[in-house]
């Protein structure tokens, strides 16, 4: 028996009460100061996070809310007053609400069928790789392989079942496409969660008598409840931002937010009606963001349980259903390999459904007169890859480790590009710097910025995991050794982090060859982009040539993932730290 | 290289809380190690035994005192500049670099040349029993192997000192006592002077020469194990290093020959010739357990109890005595072939006046 008497956490000697918070700002202030690199560091990095992030915001505000040099509801009014506008806003709704509800039921089987149902290593690679391919293919892939399929010309509707005069466009070809892009972040977003449910804790519910479906119904479901709200706002906020899929899909008789926004400026050369809708769909996004981050993270479960319990075999799941479960998962695998084998078949024939001669001909547009966009795209790639990859582990770095005034609000301010929808960025983008002083629209310069202000986050995130896993008494353990805080920040800081910047670097790239919401407002005569090119063939019809864009990025992502998580794979091996996934979050 | 030793000088460390403002972590404390002496500070978590050790480090600076590392005043130096070796309770192997990158980390930075390095990490990690784990890397290596690593990255320096900051605890059972023995014999191998920090009263007495007792950031009483086991200065210490039957007696005569007290209605003459205590005053007295002996109801003298349980652990039976309104723990070895009592038994108790302490009394 040992410790009597051994009081744990004895209370030390108090002193003064109310010595606080106050005291410790100001010994942050002097520290800070005494540090010049680190208070022109930061100084810097407000600049930059001021002019690229918060200046276009509140230039849209101004856009929105003032006219004249006053105050106004007015534009806000007079968007809701317009029946089509006032649809397109109630149709976002839907449609995100209905995404986050279909997209959750199949990331939720997905999650289940692969963590739950013993499966082997094969089926859930299986199961990893079709998920995967939508998660990195440019975001209109799907739209584009159901118009092949569905469309008024298309392969199943018109060919096989031989229906004319089929309209694919509307609601339902749009939640069908949006599931099967976003449904992968429901899987990723449930599987961590499903496969952290300890089976003891079902196994002991099993000892008391109940049936599977119900240790299903009141131990596993009312577990996963917090993800499956994550996930449903995840799919929501990702719904409502996507821009590119409606665009394809939803047709005039189903406007929504970002295509009408789009719409007003482009084709209307509304810029301030643009900016007023790009406002209104800034509500909701606001409220999804605020719901995830406040509330639904807050409520995880965490499994109580003293030490891991002995290996138990997981016996929620009959057997009879296992076959019924696998099958569901696989018949929707199937579903996308198909679409991305029409793809690149579309990019192989002269005409889909017309003349299904083989011909390189796509592909050789794409590399002539196609040239320009990739050599555009691959620059701005290029250059936004090492500034967002750099930028992402200094500022992760900065919040992580260093104590300076403003250091939350520096954390905020860094995710606010990378929370809103893309449409809103770039509209805000293209108010803020469409004038003097800084006349930034139509050069590469704006699309990098916005890329990286965007895309970052991801970096910034994993360097801040990583350097709250690596604890300080690594750091202090090279300082006993006798290296100075440079050589300790050289030899132990930097490779320990350097993982964060190739998995932030990774994310940059990649959204920089897919994306297209925010930067559609910001290409110019000097300066395309891939993505935008598919978009202008898919509106001239020219199917063969879309697809070919779209297989070519599909390849470049792939082989840039290899890459990287090659990369990766070789730290890992040396380091105890991992980076789960580099499109996570 | 001859063992330098520490002095603690009127140490004081200060943290500002959120809560409840400023507070101290370590108070005023004051401690000499000697040259190659192996000293432990022991207390429960939250006492400043830590942070007493990382001020030696140099980790933590202190608000106030001084710290000397030989000869040398160190308290206004880096950790990087003190020349010790100190082994984190988690290790803190760098996970990027191999065993022997880890080892060599320190060598690399005095900048020693490349066969140097080879060289004396090859004679660390033997002396570790680590050779052929160059090439391993942390993630690999089992508990035990990464503390040993940790143990020859720190000393392969050639350290003026040897700081542990809980270095077993998170080892199993069996390893942490193997593990404490090899500690101590390299301690006295290599004649390094050692500050070793647990919460384990077992580990400590095993392992050091001289404790220290920390208690709500000062340090309550020093000496070896035997020391404080027999003479403990004050009721925490009396309960935190092993078991302890803390009692109420009353002072009938107090002379040169000792202290004549009254203990359960018994008269027992205590050789305590340094006690200062007037007659008639209650004292608080220290009895352990295994000093009780413990016979059966018809034999005699001694206090009449009847046993509450009994607990049989093959080598000794620990038994819970109910004396009138007290419940007495007492220890009875070897009863196998002594026999045991069973609960609700009427039992007799003698107290040897020789295993009683009275504990100085405390305002």
């Amino acid at each position: 028996m040992r410790g009597w008497g051994a009081g744990e956490d004895q209370p030390l000697i108090r002193l003064g009460d109310s010595m606080n918070a106050a005291t410790a700002w100001l010994a942050e202030w002097r520290r800070t100061l005494r540090d010049p690199a680190l208070s022109i560091t930061v100084l810097v990095l407000w600049a930059l996070l001021g002019l690229f992030i918060l200046f276009p915001l509140v230039k849209l505000s101004a856009w929105t809310f003032v006219d004249g040099g006053h105050f106004t509801l007015a534009n806000l009014q007079a968007i809701f007053q317009d029946p089509n506008h006032r649809q397109a806003f109630w149709n976002s709704l839907l449609l995100a609400a209905l995404v986050g509800l279909c997209g959750t039921t199949l990331g939720f089987l997905y999650a289940f069928t692969a963590v739950r149902t013993n499966l082997s290593r094969a089926w859930i690679t299986i199961l990893d790789a079709a998920s995967l391919l939508p998660l990195i293919s440019p975001p209109f892939t799907t739209a584009i392989a159901t118009i092949l399929s569905f469309g008024p010309r298309g392969l199943i509707t018109y060919h096989i079942l031989g229906i004319k005069g089929f309209t694919i466009y509307g609601l339902y070809s749009t939640l069908f496409s949006e599931t099967l892009t976003y449904f992968p972040i429901a899987y990723l977003t449930l599987k961590p969660i499903l496969a952290a449910i300890d089976p003891n804790v079902e196994d002991m519910a099993f000892s008391l008598g109940s049936s599977r479906w119900r240790v299903f119904r009141t131990v596993t479901l009312p577990l996963t409840i917090p993800g499956l709200a994550n996930a449903f706002l995840l799919l929501f906020a990702a719904s409502l931002a996507d821009f590119a899929t409606p665009l394809i899909l939803a047709g005039n008789n189903f406007p929504v937010l970002p295509t009408q926004a789009y719409l007003q400026i482009t084709g209307l050369f509304d810029m301030k009606g643009g900016a007023v809708l790009s406002f209104v769909l800034l509500v909701p996004a606001l409220v999804v963001y605020l719901l995830q981050r406040y509330w639904v993270s807050r409520r995880y479960y965490v499994t109580v349980t003293g030490k891991v319990g002995a290996q138990t075999t997981i016996k929620s799941v009959a057997p009879w259903a296992r076959s019924p479960l696998l099958g569901a998962c696989l018949l929707v695998a199937a579903g996308i390999l198909y679409f991305y084998v029409l793809l690149f078949y579309t990019s192989v024939v002269v005409a889909l459904g017309a003349n299904h001669a083989w011909t390189w001909q796509h592909y050789q547009v794409v590399f002539t007169a196609g040239l320009r966009a990739i050599h555009d795209t691959l620059i701005i790639a290029g250059a936004g890859m090492p500034l967002g990859g750099l930028y992402g582990i200094l500022v992760g770095y900065l919040v992580a480790k260093k104590i300076f005034p403003g250091r939350q609000a520096m954390e905020i301010v860094s995710m606010i590009n990378y929370s809103l929808p893309g449409t809103i960025v770039g509209i805000a983008y293209l108010m803020a710097f469409n004038d003097p002083p800084l006349v930034l629209t139509g050069t590469a310069f704006i699309i990098v910025a916005c890329y990286v202000f965007r895309y970052s986050p991801t970096g910034i995130r994993a360097t801040v995991a990583l350097l709250q896993q690596i604890d300080p008494s690594i750091e202090e353990a090279s300082e006993g050794l006798g290296a100075g805080s440079r050589t300790t920040f050289r030899r132990i800081t930097i490779p320990l982090i350097l993982p964060a910047f190739f998995a932030g670097l990774g994310v940059v790239f990649i959204r920089s060859m897919t994306a297209i919401s925010a930067t559609i407002f910001l290409v110019s005569i000097n300066w395309t982009l891939i993505t935008v090119r598919i978009l202008e063939d898919m509106t001239t019809l020219d199917l063969g040539s879309a697809a070919a864009f779209s297989v070519l990025v599909v390849v470049i992502v792939f082989v840039v993932i290899a890459l990287i998580s090659g990369l990766l794979r070789r730290f890992r091996a040396h380091g105890a730290v991992e980076i789960t996934s580099i499109l996570g979050g | 290289m001859s063992a330098v030793g520490i002095r603690i000088d009127g140490v004081s460390k200060r943290f500002l809380h959120r809560v409840k403002g400023e507070v101290y972590a370590v108070r005023d404390v004051s401690l000499t190690v000697q040259p190659a002496e192996f000293l432990t500070l022991l207390g429960p978590s939250g006492c400043g035994k830590t942070t007493t050790l990382r001020m030696i480090a140099g980790f933590e600076q202190p608000n106030s005192g001084r710290i000397f590392i030989g000869e040398q005043d160190v308290t206004g130096l880096m950790a990087n500049q003190r020349n010790i070796g100190f082994v984190f309770q988690n290790y803190a192997l760098f996970p990027h670099l191999s065993v022997f990158e880890n080892v060599a980390y320190g060598l690399r930075v005095q900048r020693k040349s490349e066969g140097d390095i080879a060289r004396v990490v090859g004679d660390v990690l033997a002396l570790v029993g680590l050779q052929g784990y160059e090439r391993q890397f942390p993630n690999q290596l089992s508990g035990g192997e990464q503390q040993r690593v940790a143990l020859a990255r720190a000393i392969v320096i050639r350290p003026r000192v040897l700081l542990f900051d809980e270095p077993l605890s998170n080892l199993d059972a069996k390893l942490r006592v193997h593990m404490r023995g090899e500690l101590r014999e390299l301690q006295k191998r290599l004649s390094i002077t050692a500050v070793y920090v647990t919460h384990d009263q077992e580990e400590a007495m095993a392992i050091s020469d001289r404790i220290a007792v920390m208690h709500q950031g000062a340090i309550v009483q020093e000496g070896t194990a035997e020391d404080l086991y027999r003479c403990p200065s004050s009721e925490f210490v009396a309960q935190f290093i092993g078991r302890t039957n803390l009692l109420t007696a009353r002072v009938l005569a107090a002379g040169a020959t000792g202290v004549e007290i009254e203990l359960a209605g018994q008269r027992i003459r205590v050789p305590d010739e340094t006690a200062r205590v007037a007659i008639g005053e209650t004292v608080r007295v220290v009895v352990r357990p295994e000093v009780i002996d413990v016979h059966p109801a018809d034999s005699g003298s001694g206090i009449l109890g009847s046993i509450v349980s009994r607990t049989f652990l093959g080598e000794k039976a620990e038994y819970q005595v109910q004396v009138g309104a007290e419940i007495l723990q007492v220890t009875s070895y070897d009863p196998v072939r002594r026999g045991t009592f069973a609960p609700g038994q009427q039992v007799r108790l003698s107290f040897p006046a020789e295993g009683i302490q009275l504990l100085p009394g405390e305002a």
